[in-house]
């Protein structure tokens, strides 16, 4: 069988104090002066995130600057913590569209379904992290705050990314 | 102050006199550097009245690795009783789940082992696709041996660099973080999250990797053995850290098994009891590697466990990297898996299909099932009852840091308060894996 049972050995005998302790002072001076360095200066330098990225949501919007949104429900269906409001209307020609459409964003745990199952690509996380309000309220999205980011979106789930499903 | 209860505890505990007085029991050391107890001499002076203390160490105490409460009845500095208390994190995973389908539970065992989120995913999907009865894919396989291999690599570097901390090694920890955030890096350019991932579906995973993926996993597995030397160069042979760890906990094999211990905690104690080796998943029984077992059963042997299993993650990454196959990763189920998007948005039946799939939900048949995997704690398993919905009737947990846990009051037992801190990290608990 490939797998093998190894017993671990013990390297008590090895052990020392002093050479241990200047071993330990000689890697670290070691780390000092290796010129890679792995801190990042946040806020003045950013690390580039992905494309697929799950973040603060994004609706997209039709050219004409509607929402792409039919009110079809599926994504409050899906959403495993219950945080989308959807309230459906219907106009004169009887297109559905979102009368209210709403997520907070405190309650959401990004996992990205909302987007998976949208069949109008409409709802979409964001390539952002970056939220801050000054009140509670302040993080339930409506429907115009939706529409009115401009980050980009994740590519995930998206004809965009074919691997993506 | 001695309350009634405080006697009444007192006088249950083994180490007490009749007037429930600690006994003393003096140390010699004779000429080999052994030290050994030996008879008590008569006293000269009239003893002092001495009585037990109860302490809390916790819940808000920062090496207990989270809300956990140990409630020890210390003799002086020796701990005489440990009576660990759980379940302030309780949020009912379990019962939350009895309302969801089966793919939006993923999301929700992300947040139990939140060190080894890949690994529960999978762990997940597993149990439901046993239940479903599905074969998944030989990509799929492969992929979720890297992310279950990649996620042991970190819950193992957040435990060594904890457990360093806890017993006073600062560097070894921002080594360990430093190579955990790499592989935070590659899961975020695989499914976008880096904690949370929810990287698995039933029948098979979020999304395939991006071109390139593996290029960076093979950039990792190259720089991530350097730092596994370091750290090993710190403290393995270090006198200070062999000094506090070893001797501690002692759990022999039969103590082991007779507690239930699973994972590096039984493995230590020399019992070679591995999921992967002994209820092969996902092909691990096709892969090169080595189960590391200790000798001793102390905290020193866990860490070495540890280490060991490091490295050995690291070879079977290396060997799934180069059989990963070509192919489809989700498995060719349309009752389980969503057409895809661009088909959805353009077909009318896979439109209808989409709809119904994410309304109604998949149903397995009816049944029940327990599918054991190997996480980095121990023995983690899930357990499905089905009764033909979209939900399942009860799904339960099988946490090994919860079994890992009920061994701390006898490990803890005749050690310093001081050592309860390596004794407790050794066992590499996750609080929201014990109360869910
Ligand atoms: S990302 Fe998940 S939790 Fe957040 S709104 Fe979408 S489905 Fe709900
Ligand atoms: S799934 Fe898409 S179209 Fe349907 S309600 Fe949600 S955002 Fe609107």
């Amino acid at each position: 069988m490939a797998i093998n049972v190894k017993v671990v050995d013990r390297p008590i005998d090895e052990t020392s104090y002093v050479r241990a302790t200047l071993k330990g002072l000689g890697n670290t001076f070691k780390h000092m002066i290796d010129p890679h360095k792995v801190t990042t200066q946040y806020p003045e330098q950013r690390e580039s995130i992905s494309p697929r990225w799950r973040g603060t949501h994004r609706m997209l919007t039709t050219e004409d600057g509607k929402a792409k949104c039919v009110a079809c429900g599926l994504c409050p269906t899906v959403c495993p913590a219950n945080c989308i409001k959807l309230v459906p209307g219907e106009d004169e020609e009887g297109n559905r569209y979102p009368l209210v459409f709403e997520i907070d964003e405190f309650r959401c745990i990004f996992c990205g379904y909302c987007q998976e199952v949208c069949p109008e690509e409409a709802i979409h996380l964001g390539r952002h992290y970056e939220n801050s309000e000054y009140s509670r309220e302040g993080f339930v999205y409506d429907l115009e705050r939706l529409m009115a980011q401009t980050h980009p979106v994740c590519e995930m789930w998206d004809p965009a990314d074919p691997k993506g499903e | 102050m001695a309350t009634k209860r405080t006697i009444d505890v007192a006088l249950s505990t083994t180490g007490l006199d009749r007037e429930g007085r600690p006994q003393r029991v003096p140390l010699v050391a004779d000429g080999s550097g052994q030290v050994t107890a030996m008879a008590a001499p008569p006293s000269l002076e009239p003893e002092l009245e001495g009585e037990h203390m109860l302490i809390n160490l916790g819940p808000q105490h920062p090496a207990t690795h989270g809300v956990l409460r140990l409630v020890l009845e210390l003799d002086g500095e020796t701990v005489v009783r440990c009576i660990p208390h759980v379940g302030y994190l309780h949020c009912g995973f379990e019962k939350i789940g009895e309302y969801r389908q089966y793919n939006q539970i993923i999301p929700w065992t992300d947040r139990e082992d939140y060190l080894n989120s890949p690994g529960n995913n999978i762990a997940f999907a597993l149990g439901a696709e046993r239940l479903f009865g599905v074969e998944i894919t030989e990509r799929c396989t492969v992929l979720r041996v890297i992310a279950l291999e990649l996620s042991r690599i970190i819950s193992h570097l957040v435990w060594v660099g904890t457990t360093c901390i806890d017993i006073g090694a600062f560097t070894p920890f921002l080594w360990a973080f430093q190579e955990r955030e790499n592989i935070y890096n590659l899961l975020e350019g695989w499914v976008g999250a880096r904690l949370t991932t929810s990287i698995s579906r039933v029948g098979g995973m979020a999304a395939d990797i991006p071109d390139g993926w593996l290029d960076g996993l093979r950039g990792f597995l190259k720089t991530f053995p350097k730092t596994l030397v370091e750290v090993d160069k710190m403290i393995t042979r270090n006198g200070i850290w062999v000094g506090r760890t070893i001797g501690l906990g002692i759990m022999t094999p039969q103590d082991a098994i007779n507690y239930g211990l699973s994972g590096a905690m039984a493995r230590a104690s020399g019992v070679a009891w591995d999921m992967r080796k002994d209820f092969p998943y996902l092909d691990y029984e096709t892969y090169d590697f080595d189960v590391p077992i200790g000798v001793n059963g102390d905290v020193y042997d866990r860490f070495l466990v540890r280490m060991e299993e490091l490295r050995q993650s690291v070879r079977i990454l290396e060997q799934a990297v180069e059989r990963l196959p070509d192919g489809p990763v989700n498995v060719n189920d349309p009752r389980l898996i969503l057409p895809p998007k661009s088909k959805a948005t353009s077909e009318m039946e896979s439109m209808i299909h989409h709809f119904k799939l994410v309304m109604e939900g998949p149903r397995p048949p009816v049944g029940e099932v327990y599918v054991p995997v190997e996480s980095p704690k121990g023995e983690k398993g899930y357990y499905f009852v089905s009764d033909g919905t979209a939900k399942p009737v009860r799904w339960r947990i099988r946490p090994p840091s919860f079994v890992n846990l009920s061994a701390i009051p006898k490990m803890v037992e005749g050690h310093l308060l001081s050592d309860v801190i390596a004794i407790n990290a050794s066992i590499d608990i996750v609080m929201g894996e014990i109360d869910r």
